[in-house]
């Protein structure tokens, strides 16, 4: 606007100014003198001071024209009246006067104004640059900044320090004389450097990786040169088995064996080599070997994360399965679980223990030996950490005959409690217990049947320990195992010879003999004229029904692993009763008799003090009992012995009950010293040889 | 555990102070409980068990007497004393002569002591000499039991044969009394002898394969003759009563009229042996011992409180 009004009034000023001297100069064509009027310069020489009081004076002058005016018109003058005129024409000059006063008033507003609009133009013309000039250092200054950061990439090499630089490059990289003053010039060196020491290692490089090439190529041939000599090898070992069997040495079968064991767990492991220690030692009769399927046992042996990936895997399928069908799978799964758990390892061990014959003086007449086989079947199961063990007997004669015997060589049972109360029905591992809740099996019993009976002392074979409260040992301990083999081999050749000898017995006590061996004979008097009737075998069932018996049930002297048989000995009209708790443990422990007599009313143990005299006699004595080691006559020497006692009993009644006095059933013919004695009036039960009488003990 | 089931007791006693009992068993040993205690109020299943057994014979120890210091007992063929002070150390009072064989009785009068064993004679033995004094023979069978009249200084013998003999005081006069007469106690099918006396001034009880019967000895008649089924073994007098063991597992009361009271049930199917500990008032007890290895000990009689074992 400012620019505007400038211009306006420049145009007026030029206007002004041009009008003017165009006008002067209009009238002054004619007129050669020349007199320009310029209104601004008269400005210039004007002072406005006296301007504004030209301006107040004139004001005045023409306030006083004007009130003389009106004086004078009120005084009646009339119209054009000359002072009136006078006055006018003075007050016409007075407005000229005003008039050019405030044109020179306005024009030196103007004046001002442009004065200051230039001033301020050429301000803000400063103002601009002075802007500018201040972008641009600043521009600078950033750059300078820039440059000053700029971290070049040579930087970033490890460079050799400065004194290894000078001491090892060659001076025409080096350049001493220019590097010593110029850093640039040193650092540029140093890097010149470093580029030509890493093209020279990187053909080293190369060159290496040639000759490892070529090295790697050797190795391979040889290696194909091994290989081609390994079927050479094998024919060899062929050719030589004949020489081997030849020999007796049977390194092949002995290698064999190991290569198979080595597959094995490590309990079977420590049971293998430790049978076969103690069999190479000690007892010629014992044959170890292994049997079943070695590839799945190397696979099982596989490295643990491929099984792993497997499982999650398998895992994320099975949760998709689950998640889809639900309700189908949850039994099958459980039994899945179970199946795995109870997993058995693929191999397993088999011992065999050969049983010299067993003597027997059968029928009185005739020595019987009796060889037999007992086979025991070694499992591992591997989730449960646990050993098994099935068995089996093979005998060399026929074993028939004795029905009541059936039991004695069932193989669930033959190695019941081989030591006292090892039943082998549970785990005997405690950790199992948490696994068995995660799947559901109650009690490990059910499956004992199928995956063989998980005794203590097969796990101490196997060298695997298990205490009650206390963590489970790790791995398997060979020590263990060979401190307990004699014994357990000891145990089980024992068991066998004692089952054998049992099921020959049997088979002679149900044709109602009795058999006694010549060593025995001592025992008893020549002539024993109650005989056994009968020998049967009886149920846990059949035997807790007994009356006569509660008071072994009572005292807690029977378990249900344990044996029951009822014999049954008749003379006359008189029949005892005997019920007989075999321990499996027999002949360690005294098998436990108890006895039931029907003559002239029923009398057991229990009410007649007689009849607990004679079961002591035939339980207690097993010293006496026991005949020659290792002691398998036992039972039947206690059977005798109690047909002897029962003779004794009858012969020395003496009462009749009816009152009368007929002739006694049974005639005296022991010799006994007294046949009573103490307050109980007890019989003589004890038999005195040579000289053949009976006493009290 | 096989001893334990075949173990019979066959005798008790108990100490001069009373606390303690001892039992003597078929195998020989003897065995000491401690009553106190047993009847104490904190008492465990420990104190029903002996504080101390030993063996003190080869055969079984028939006969157990408790003399002022002294344990005596008896077993096959010889007599024993023990210190009751020191009970292990035995000091061996005299072995009777072998043909007696075993002794099933003894007895304590004045400074004697009398024995019956199987020699079917009775034998006086002075305490202080340990020499035999005199031989009292009769019977045909072996001696079961002895019994005193202390007033007037008798003694009674029962035997196998089934003779009660009386003997007199000083000359040993016997009066034998016949069983064979009064029908009413005869049992045939048990058989005649006599197994258990006892006696209180004029009356005597005794009883085996006859009936328990009681007897008044001024007229030699039985009174009243009990009705009890087993042969009785060990029967005595305690107050107005009468209580027999035998047959039969059970102790029973009679009255002198001749019924049977009550009959308290007890552990062995046979009782051999009844004692009452009357020397001690805290320890008033009745223990019955028999065909097993259990001792019945009766604070009230009429039940049977605990049982101690061997």
């Amino acid at each position: 606007m400012s620019s505007d009004t400038l211009k306006k009034r420049k145009a007026k000023v030029i206007r002004s100014d041009g009008g003017t001297p165009e006008n002067k100069r209009g009238r002054a064509e004619g007129e050669q003198d020349v007199r320009v009027y310029n209104e601004e310069v008269e400005l210039e020489g004007r002072d406005p001071e006296q301007d504004y009081v030209l301006y107040k004076s004139t004001c005045e002058a023409l306030a006083k024209l004007m009130a003389e005016i009106q004086e004078l018109k009120a005084n009646g003058a009339k119209e054009g009246s000359e002072e009136v005129e006078e006055r006018r024409r003075q007050g016409c000059v007075h407005f000229v006067t005003l008039k050019k006063l405030n044109r020179l008033a306005h024009m030196r507003l103007k004046k001002g104004r442009d004065q200051t609009h230039e001033a301020k133009q050429r301000v803000d013309v400063l103002h601009l640059q002075l802007q500018n000039l201040l972008y641009e250092v600043m521009h600078l200054q950033k750059e300078i900044g820039k440059c000053l950061e700029f971290k070049s990439q040579h930087e970033e090499i490890e460079l050799v320090s400065v004194d290894e630089f000078l001491k090892e490059a060659p001076a025409e990289i080096s350049r001493p004389h220019l590097t010593k003053e110029d850093p640039h010039q040193l650092t540029l060196a140093r890097l010149d450097w470093e580029l030509e020491q890493r093209k020279r290692l990187a053909e080293q490089y190369k060159s290496s990786l040639c000759s490892k090439e070529k090295i790697l190529k050797g190795i391979e041939l040889k290696k194909e040169y091994l290989g081609s000599l390994q079927p050479g090898l094998q024919a060899i070992m062929q050719a030589s088995l004949p020489v081997q069997e030849y020999l007796s040495m049977p390194f092949e079968h002995v290698q064999k064996q190991a290569e198979v064991a080595r597959h094995l767990p490590p309990p079977l492991y420590v049971l293998f080599v430790q049978a076969n220690a103690y069999g190479q030692a000690f007892d010629k009769n014992l044959t170890v070997s292994i049997s079943g399927d070695v590839d799945e046992a190397k696979a099982l042996s596989r490295p643990p994360e491929d099984s792993q990936d497997d499982e999650s895997d398998s895992d994320a399928e099975e949760e998709q399965q689950n998640t889809k069908r639900r309700r189908a799978t949850v039994g099958v799964q459980l039994d899945d679980k179970r199946k795995e758990m109870l997993k058995r390892h693929p191999l397993s061990l088999c011992i065999d223990l050969k049983c010299k014959g067993v003597q027997f003086y059968l029928f009185c007449v005739m020595h019987v030996n009796l060889n037999g086989v007992l086979h025991l079947f070694f499992y591992y199961l591997m989730n449960l950490n646990i050993l098994t063990v099935k068995a089996k007997v093979s005998t060399s004669a026929d074993l028939s005959g004795a029905i009541s015997a059936g039991e004695l060589l069932n193989s669930e049972s033959l190695l019941n409690c081989l030591y006292a109360s090892d039943h082998g029905q549970e785990t005997p591992n405690p950790g199992n217990r948490y696994q068995f809740d995660k799947v559901g099996i109650t009690t490990f019993a059910d499956y004992v049947s199928e995956l063989g009976h998980p005794y203590n002392w097969v796990q101490s074979l196997g060298g695997l320990q298990f205490f009650g409260d206390a963590p489970q040992t790790e791995g398997a301990q060979s020590s263990l195992s060979a401190s307990h083999m004699e014994a357990t081999m000891k145990l089980l050749r024992g068991r066998l010879q004692s089952r054998l000898a049992l099921h020959k017995q049997f088979s002679s006590l149900e044709h109602s003999i009795v058999p006694v061996s010549s060593e025995c004979q001592h025992l008893f008097p020549a002539k024993v004229v109650s005989r056994l009737a009968r020998w049967t075998m009886m149920s846990y069932q059949e035997f807790m029904e007994l009356s006569f018996v509660q008071h072994v049930v009572k005292a807690g002297l029977m378990k249900e692993t344990d044996l029951f048989f009822m014999a049954t000995v008749e003379r006359g009209t008189a029949r005892l009763q005997a019920a007989v708790v075999l321990n499996p443990r027999y002949p360690e422990i005294t098998p436990l008799f108890s006895l039931s007599l029907l003559w002239k009313g029923e009398r057991s143990g229990r009410t007649d003090d007689n009849l607990r005299a004679m079961e002591s006699e035939v339980n207690v004595f097993k010293s006496e009992l026991q005949g020659p080691r290792p002691g398998l006559q036992l039972l039947t020497n206690q059977i005798q012995r109690l047909c002897m006692c029962l003779d004794v009993y009858l012969e020395t009644e003496s009462q009749v009950s009816d009152g009368s006095e007929g002739p006694r059933e049974f005639p005296r013919e022991k010799m006994c010293l007294r046949t009573a004695r103490g307050p109980n009036r007890l019989k003589p039960f004890k038999y005195n040889h040579p000289q053949g009488f009976f006493s009290h003990r | 555990m096989g001893k334990l089931l075949h173990m019979s007791v066959f005798s008790q006693s108990f100490s001069p102070c009373g606390r303690f009992l001892a039992a003597g068993n078929n195998y020989g040993e003897i065995a000491v409980f401690s009553l106190s205690a047993a009847l104490s109020p904190d008492a465990t299943d420990m104190s029903q068990k002996p504080i101390l057994t030993f063996t003190a014979h080869e055969g079984p120890v028939f006969m157990l007497l408790s003399t002022d210091t002294h344990l005596l007992s008896a077993g096959n063929g010889e007599i024993s004393a023990w210190s009751w002070v020191e009970l292990t150390k035995r000091v061996v009072l005299r072995v009777v002569p072998s043909i007696c064989h075993f002794v099933t009785f003894i007895v304590f009068q004045d400074n004697s002591l009398i024995v019956g064993g199987g020699d079917n004679n009775i034998h006086i033995m002075d305490m202080e000499t340990g020499i035999f004094k005199s031989v009292l023979q009769g019977h045909t069978d072996y001696i079961h039991c002895l019994a005193l009249k202390e007033r007037e200084g008798e003694i009674l013998s029962g035997g196998e044969d089934g003779a009660v003999r009386i003997w007199g005081p000083i000359t040993y006069i016997f009066l034998v009394i016949n069983f064979f007469l009064p029908e009413e106690c005869t049992r045939p099918q048990f058989g005649k002898w006599i197994s258990c006396l006892a006696t209180d001034s004029d009356w005597m009880l005794c009883g085996g394969g006859p009936s328990l019967s009681l007897w008044h000895l001024r007229s030699m008649s039985p009174t009243s003759v009990f009705p009890l089924a087993g042969c009785q073994r060990d029967a005595m007098f305690y107050q107005d009563m009468i209580l027999a063991v035998g047959e039969g597992p059970h102790v029973s009361h009679c009255l002198l009229g001749g019924s049977v009271k009550a009959q308290i049930p007890c552990t062995s199917p046979s009782l051999n042996t009844l004692a009452l500990n009357l020397s001690s008032t805290e320890h008033r007890v009745m223990t019955v011992a028999g065909s097993s290895d259990q001792i019945d000990v009766f604070t009230n009689f009429s039940y049977r409180a605990f049982s101690l074992s061997f």
